[in-house]
């Protein structure tokens, strides 16, 4: 359920639609029931419906959203996964992303349409949840890009001076060389399936 | 005021659109009470496109009534 307030909002908005509905005929011959009626009938529904559909944009890059596919619940429980290699272990139990959006912070791309890229890719997995089928095995519609990766790590310290590291930055800024040939293992399903989990004491 | 023929008319055109752009909100209501992915795509798909052909209506109503007087 979204916030109390959006649903009171609309509530409301619903019921001045209504009360303007039964005194349209009255309200229509005046300058002023005009006004009232253009307010009440079309900006304050608009202005819900912005309000309503931002909210939902925002609620959906959240880990809850992402999670409340039941397919998707094993990679919400590879966050706790016991194995500091784990990428998407390590980076939720540490922190390194805001847990709220962790899905959406690693998953989504950084270039100037990668919101609306990542958001029409949700499309696809809702087609794939009701009406195409769920793959067998979830996988990513293409290469997980270093850039997401540098999107933070970038300029990091830990990160451009680690003698591993060194040595490949140019091949990993190109492109050339991907994180994940040495980070291999993103979301550990085997200590999911083990159920060997971490937890904050 | 008068409430002759032509206010007859536009008052029928905007409780069109109240009647599309109230069932737009509930579409949205009805989507934020049962909130999933689907009904995420159901409200944006269906619930606020129903409010905006709500306004785009009375909008046309009005305007189709300013041209009946002359006005426009």
């Amino acid at each position: 359920m979204l916030p109390v307030q959006l649903i009171v909002a609309l509530v409301v908005g619903i019921a001045i639609a209504a009360l303007l509905f039964r005194g349209t005929r009255a309200l229509a011959g005046q300058t002023v029931g005009r006004i009232v009626l253009l307010v009440g009938i079309v900006g304050l529904p608009l202005l819900l419906s912005v309000g309503n559909v931002s909210y939902g944009v925002h609620e959906s890059s959240t880990t809850r959203f992402c999670l409340s596919c039941h397919e998707m619940q094993r990679h919400g429980k590879s966050l706790f996964a016991d194995n500091p290699q784990a990428l998407a272990a390590a980076h939720y139990q540490n922190r390194r992303v805001d847990r709220e959006t962790v899905c959406y912070s690693c998953h989504k791309d950084y270039a100037m349409f990668g919101d609306v890229t990542a958001k029409l890719n949700g499309l696809r997995h809702v087609w794939a949840h009701y009406i195409k089928g769920v793959p067998a095995k979830i996988e990513l519609y293409k290469p997980y890009p270093n850039s997401n990766c540098l999107h933070c790590h970038d300029d990091a310290r830990r990160f451009v001076d680690s003698p591993v590291h060194r040595p490949l930055l140019d091949a990993m800024y190109a492109g050339t060389t991907s994180c994940l040939s040495c980070h291999r293992i993103a979301h550990d399903m085997a200590k999911v399936d083990a159920e060997q989990f971490w937890q904050a004491r | 005021m008068s409430t002759g023929e032509p206010n007859d008319k536009v008052a029928r055109g905007i409780r069109r659109a109240a009647l599309v752009a109230g069932t737009g909100l509930v579409v949205q209501l009805a989507a934020a009470l049962h909130w999933t992915p689907a009904m995420f795509i159901v409200s944006a798909a269906v619930g606020a496109p129903l409010v905006v052909a709500g306004g785009v209506m009375f909008l046309v109503a009005v305007w189709r009534n300013m041209r009946d007087k002359g006005a426009v």
